[in-house]
């Protein structure tokens, strides 16, 4: 063999070990930073992020303590050690990370509580009946088991668990239901564990981008799993539609009962469906001028990579397409101002999928 | 004549195997008293004392002189016994298995600041972390207003229910103190009455997986003593997620713990039972998390009176000691 062919094979095992041993998700770097071990320090109980404890799992402070441990700093990605904290609550000029930003909900900061959920520890909860979840059904699917046959009017969301998103929502508790989920080999996300899942959101599939979409780009971003035909439970909409039943058209959620017949006559925005779905097909259709890949109005594939920069007739509208998951600046948690779009907006908005709407 | 010879002979015997058995029981057994028996004022004779508060400090000197060492090492012998040294004037050599009372005069937070050896801690006054008075099994119970001892209701060695340092723990050195089963002072783990263990001859120096002290949960409960909120359930939660890391439960036998099966000094547990000697093995589902599977019991080189530094605890980056010795899945 010769020298070069030999060196070739080193590089090539080389590159290989770096790129299977670099875990992304898993938190890494000292245990202080996250942890502390009695509540206390120097003799007192100490408190995270204005929240008092003790906290579970030995937590500073628990979900909110380290995602949110700042809410009026300027942060959107803290930086303790070696580990990169994203901030779900923060006050950073043009920060907003994927999900959105808790800030425009969050208690002491001019709340407006139709921007977000009301998570429990940032929010206060809505009044009856809006703590139950808009479109919600007891009893259906989810990963793991069945949701609760109803949601009680003195629930509050939580961050995780069954009253919440992320963590297997089988499990009530909201830290045993994500326990250990961070420490976790998540090099492969493909929803077999809480620790494997997107975002960890139990069951869910994705391409997790590593700035959590901070300065993300048309080419570079979060890749979120989508099914042509509303019949998969590993989608990001799916996991919406666990709470906000009646908005998936998924025969286990809401259904064509509650969504609408087939491209046809929705009843309701459908989600996870293809562009392809349309009724009388894509081509000529109005999204077909939906061309490149627009962090405004971000669509699902079925095999997303987050690198996907084109759109076609098999990108998938979903729950994201329009709204964000944790608050944004807008009513609904819509990634944009729904009474300002109009026909005069060209590709803002719903125009940006909907492209003949616009004004010629 | 000849039955004068033969009693005395037998009586000459009884005494050598009185003397041998003593101290196959651990007693201390010495021709030279002088060794450790300095007629201090008030320890061999009665004098007046200006104040109280003098003598109670003075008493527990006594502990501290014999214990002591102005170089480095951890085990001296004086009248031919071995005495294991728990504060050095320098940097110990090999800190024995309840560390080195060294580290707490160079700072607070390096140790029990016991009298006599550190003044009292600045940030404490006196007041132990944590204390809870229901959970503090003491008669007495423990005094801030007076400093921490060795020994007695204010100190973690002797009798608790003794104020006094030295008459909690007197006569404990010359007793039988076998089987170690916690009835007396003599007979419990390192004269801390009432718990029971498994004791080292050379107090853990050149400790190994097989070459070690072997706890019991009654060294959590001796804890528990001045620093209750650290151990009751009430305060911990009664199961996981805790809310402050548990002690005196069994190390789980499922998760990343089961991957703990080889005995690390530095990550001691406790057994159920008391051990005659020591087990290189550990059982998780069986042997327990203790508190001195992260601290040491006088002090040491770390914040916190920890085995390790907590600030360089890294996880997943190939770590293997300190909390990841139990937590193995956060290792690799």
């Amino acid at each position: 063999m010769s020298y070069r062919k030999t060196r070739l094979i080193y590089i090539t095992i080389l590159l290989l070990i770096i790129v299977c041993s670099s875990v992304k998700g898993q938190v890494k770097g000292r245990c202080k930073d996250c942890h502390t071990m009695h509540y206390s320090y120097e003799g007192e109980e100490v408190t995270y992020g204005n929240q008092t404890g003790p906290f579970p799992v030995l937590t500073k402070g628990g979900c909110i303590g380290c995602h949110g441990q700042n809410p009026s700093g300027t942060e959107n990605i803290i930086i303790i050690g070696k580990a990169r904290i994203p901030q779900v609550l923060h006050h950073m000029e043009d920060g907003d990370l994927a999900g959105g930003n808790f800030y425009y909900v969050a208690d002491g900061y001019n709340p407006d509580y139709a921007k977000g959920h009301n998570v429990k520890g940032i929010s206060l909860p809505e009044n009856p009946p809006k703590i139950v979840p808009p479109g919600f059904i007891g009893g259906v699917v989810i990963p793991g088991g069945t949701n609760p046959s109803y949601w009680p009017q003195t629930q509050q969301l939580n961050c995780a668990g069954t009253w919440g998103c992320h963590g297997n929502r089988m499990i009530e508790d909201p830290y045993k239901s994500i326990y250990g989920a961070h420490h976790e080999n998540d090099t492969i996300i493909d929803g077999v564990t809480v620790g494997k899942s997107y975002r960890f959101l139990f069951g869910i599939v994705g391409k997790e981008h590593k700035d959590w979409e901070y300065l993300a780009t048309n080419s570079d971003h979060n890749g979120y799993k989508g099914s042509k035909s509303y019949d998969s439970m590993n989608t990001i909409s799916y996991l919406c539609g666990e709470c906000h039943t009646k908005f998936h058209p998924h025969p286990n959620l809401g259904g064509s009962n509650e969504v609408g017949f087939y491209g046809i006559m929705w009843v309701r925005h459908p989600s996870d469906v293809a562009f392809d779905f349309v009724h009388k097909g894509f081509a000529g259709s109005e999204y077909q001028g939906y061309t490149t890949y627009n962090l405004e109005a971000p669509v699902a594939f079925e095999k997303p990579t987050g690198k996907e920069l084109f759109i076609d007739e098999n990108s998938i509208v979903m729950c994201l397409s329009c709204h964000r998951a944790h608050a944004s600046k807008y009513p609904d948690i819509l990634r944009w101002d729904y009474s300002k779009i109009s026909t005069k907006t060209p590709g803002q908005g719903c125009l940006i999928c909907h492209t003949k709407k616009a004004e010629k | 004549m000849k039955r004068f010879y033969l009693l005395f002979y037998l009586l000459l015997c009884y005494v050598l195997v009185l003397i041998l058995k003593l101290k196959s029981e651990g007693a201390i057994i010495s021709d030279n008293c002088s060794a450790c028996h300095v007629p201090y004022p008030g320890m061999m004779e009665e004098v007046a004392l200006v104040k109280a508060k003098y003598k109670y400090l003075l008493d527990d000197s006594l502990c501290v002189e014999c214990h002591s060492s102005s170089d480095n090492a951890t085990i001296k012998i004086v009248g031919g016994v071995k005495v294991p040294i728990v504060y050095n004037k320098v940097p110990p050599e090999k800190p024995l298995a309840g560390g080195n009372f060294y580290y707490v005069t160079k700072s607070d937070r390096k140790g029990h600041n016991v009298g006599r050896i550190a003044s009292m801690d600045k940030k404490f006054k006196g007041f132990p972390p944590g204390y809870d008075r229901e959970t503090d099994q003491s008669i007495i119970g423990y005094n801030p207003e007076k400093p921490l001892t060795c020994a007695g209701s204010n100190g973690c060695h002797g009798d608790r229910n003794i104020e006094n340092p030295f008459e909690s723990i007197r006569k404990s050195h010359h007793a039988k103190d076998r089987p170690i089963d916690g009835t007396t002072t003599a007979k419990s783990y390192r004269f801390l009455k009432g718990v029971k263990g498994y004791e080292d001859e050379e107090w853990n120096q050149n400790a190994s997986a097989k070459k070690h002290n072997e706890y019991t949960s009654d060294i959590d409960k001796l804890c528990a003593n001045c620093h209750g909120k650290f151990y009751k359930k009430d305060f911990l939660g009664k199961e996981s997620p805790w809310f402050r890391h548990p002690v005196d439960i069994p190390l789980p036998d499922k998760g990343e713990y089961i991957k703990y099966l080889k005995y690390n000094p530095n990550a001691p547990v406790a057994r159920q039972k008391v051990f005659s000697s020591p087990s290189e093995e550990v059982k998780p589902g069986e042997d327990k998390v203790t508190c001195l599977s992260c601290h040491v019991a006088h002090g040491s080189h770390y914040d916190s009176i920890l085995r390790w530094d907590y600030d360089n605890i890294y996880t997943h980056e190939g770590q293997k000691e300190g909390c990841l010795i139990c937590h193995t899945g956060k290792q690799d």
